[in-house]
């Protein structure tokens, strides 16, 4: 199409001056039947083909591997980075060509970089959740940590960095798995390369930050709020009270009810639903929120903690486990 | 949609029925009051194609007050459609043969017509007395504000007040009152 727009002028210019009605007409009635014609043709052939940018001549994979190091601000040590885009499946195919051919050159796949920099992230995480978020119980954090170490999380954040061209897999586009394994192979390798601190920034900066404004709550499923709030509640001997404090449209099928939790006779919080059920439980959970410092309008979380931040699981409560 | 999310756009949605008493109300003036609960107009919400209207109860309508000489000059049009179909009927044999007619065609008439005004209007309920059915009574969380104050008239004061309130003059026993 840049073609066409780009010699469109040229082709015009004689009818410059002259009215066709309305509109201009920009596009040529050729290019339409011409477009579909060669999408049949390539339907035939079986599909669009994509190319792996790796089988291009001039492609060079020493220079983007430096390149790739350097966009990240990172000093990789160059065969372990190698190491960890070097996919099992690869070596796999790489060695039954060698068996063919009758020789043995050793290559490594990236499966221990990957255990070890999957540990690392995990471990540091958690550290850093119950660093950013304090009153957060440990469930809740193992949910968000959960969330942060999932395939589909890993695979976007691996995609986006630009690793999709450089992984050596034996198929091409690599699925999820592959890209999310080699960024954690990667993280492997800056932990050799770099140190636990520097490895640390490039976790918090490219994985934590996925954090940035999604309801950390929905990370975690409370099955029965109230029963939890209660029990959190009855610790501190205080005396808890859900009030129906409004309602609208009760005989109608869009009736709405808000019911607010009192604690000793001061609003603790309020919730809505069109039950009074579900208001009181809706009510139960805002409260939790509130008592977790994960409101909706709670300062958003702090991004540039340097370090690795140290570990407070002892003082920390747990809430399934009182 | 997270279950806050879900109640969150539940109670930004509810429909609120509110009350408005008709009572020696002028309904064109009143008419732009309710056309903005009607519509939702007094909603942050609010837009044109958001459907966030509240419901309007209506009562008293046989009370209403017109304005001037207006039960007697202001008339109603219809036509049937045929030739020599036209009609003019006047305010109070209008409001003689439905006391809910005039506050219903002054709110209709407020609002612009659209598809949606027919909608709109089905959310307005009218009662022309203050017998309101229990069910519809129980929807009712908020009361409009009425325009004006309703005045109170000497002959609905008792007798036995009006008699002790303080005079300035007593009229000379052979005086005529016309």
């Amino acid at each position: 199409m840049a073609f066409i727009r780009r010699y469109l002028p040229l082709v015009t210019g004689g009818f410059k001056n002259v009215y066709i009605g309305g509109q201009r007409k920009e596009i040529h009635r050729y290019v339409a039947p011409t477009l579909m014609v060669l999408k049949r043709r390539e339907d035939k052939q079986g599909g669009k083909v994509i190319k792996p940018r790796n089988t291009f001549l001039e492609w060079n994979l020493e220079a983007e591997m430096y390149a790739f190091g350097k966009r990240l601000n990172e000093n990789f040590d160059p065969d372990l980075l190698l190491q960890a885009f070097t996919d099992r499946s690869y070596v796999i195919k790489e060695e039954m060509k060698q068996k063919e051919m009758e020789f043995d050159i050793q290559m490594k796949d990236n499966r221990n970089l990957a255990e070890e920099g999957r540990k690392f992230m995990k471990q540091y995480i958690q550290l850093y959740l119950e660093a950013a978020l304090p009153k957060f119980p440990i469930e809740g954090i193992n949910g968000i940590c959960d969330h942060l170490m999932s395939e589909n999380v890993l695979a976007n954040v691996s995609l986006h960095l630009g690793t999709k061209d450089i992984i050596l897999a034996d198929e091409y586009p690599v699925d999820n798995t592959t890209l999310a394994n080699a960024f954690v192979a990667i993280v492997g390798a800056l932990l050799h390369s770099s140190g636990e601190e520097q490895t640390a920034h490039f976790v918090r900066d490219f994985v934590i930050t996925n954090l940035q404004g999604q309801d950390v709550n929905e990370f975690w499923h409370i099955e029965e709020p109230w029963i939890m709030l209660t029990d959190l509640i009855a610790k501190t001997g205080s005396n808890l009270e859900p009030r129906l404090i409004g309602e609208v449209g009760k005989n109608t099928l869009l009736a709405c009810y808000r019911v607010g939790l009192y604690l000793d006779k001061k609003m603790l919080s309020s919730g809505f639903g069109e039950t009074i059920a579900t208001a009181k439980e809706m009510a139960a959970r805002e409260a939790l929120k509130k008592i977790f410092g994960t409101e909706e309008n709670q300062y958003p979380i702090n991004f540039k903690l340097n370090g690795i931040p140290k570990s407070s699981s002892k003082s920390r409560y747990q809430v399934s486990a009182s | 949609m997270s279950a806050a999310k879900r109640v969150q756009q539940w109670a930004t949605f509810a429909r609120t029925w509110h009350i408005f008493d008709c009572k020696w109300q002028d309904p064109y003036l009143s008419a732009n009051v309710i056309k903005k609960y009607l519509m939702g107009m007094h909603k942050p919400i609010y837009h044109p194609m958001n459907d966030c209207g509240d419901v309007v109860v209506c009562i008293n309508s046989r009370d209403i007050a017109l304005r001037g000489d207006d039960w007697r000059q202001r008339a109603y049009f219809h036509h049937t459609g045929y030739p020599g179909g036209a009609s003019w009927t006047l305010a109070w044999e209008v409001h003689n043969k439905d006391p809910t007619m005039i506050i219903k065609k002054a709110v209709y008439r407020s609002m612009k017509g659209n598809l949606q005004r027919r909608h709109t209007m089905q959310r307005m309920l009218i009662y022309p007395g203050e017998e309101v059915p229990e069910d519809i009574m129980q929807n009712v969380t908020n009361q409009i504000r009425q325009l004006r104050p309703v005045p109170t008239r000497l002959d609905h004061i008792p007798e036995d007040e009006v008699k002790k309130y303080p005079k300035v003059m007593e009229y000379p026993e052979d005086y005529v009152l016309k």
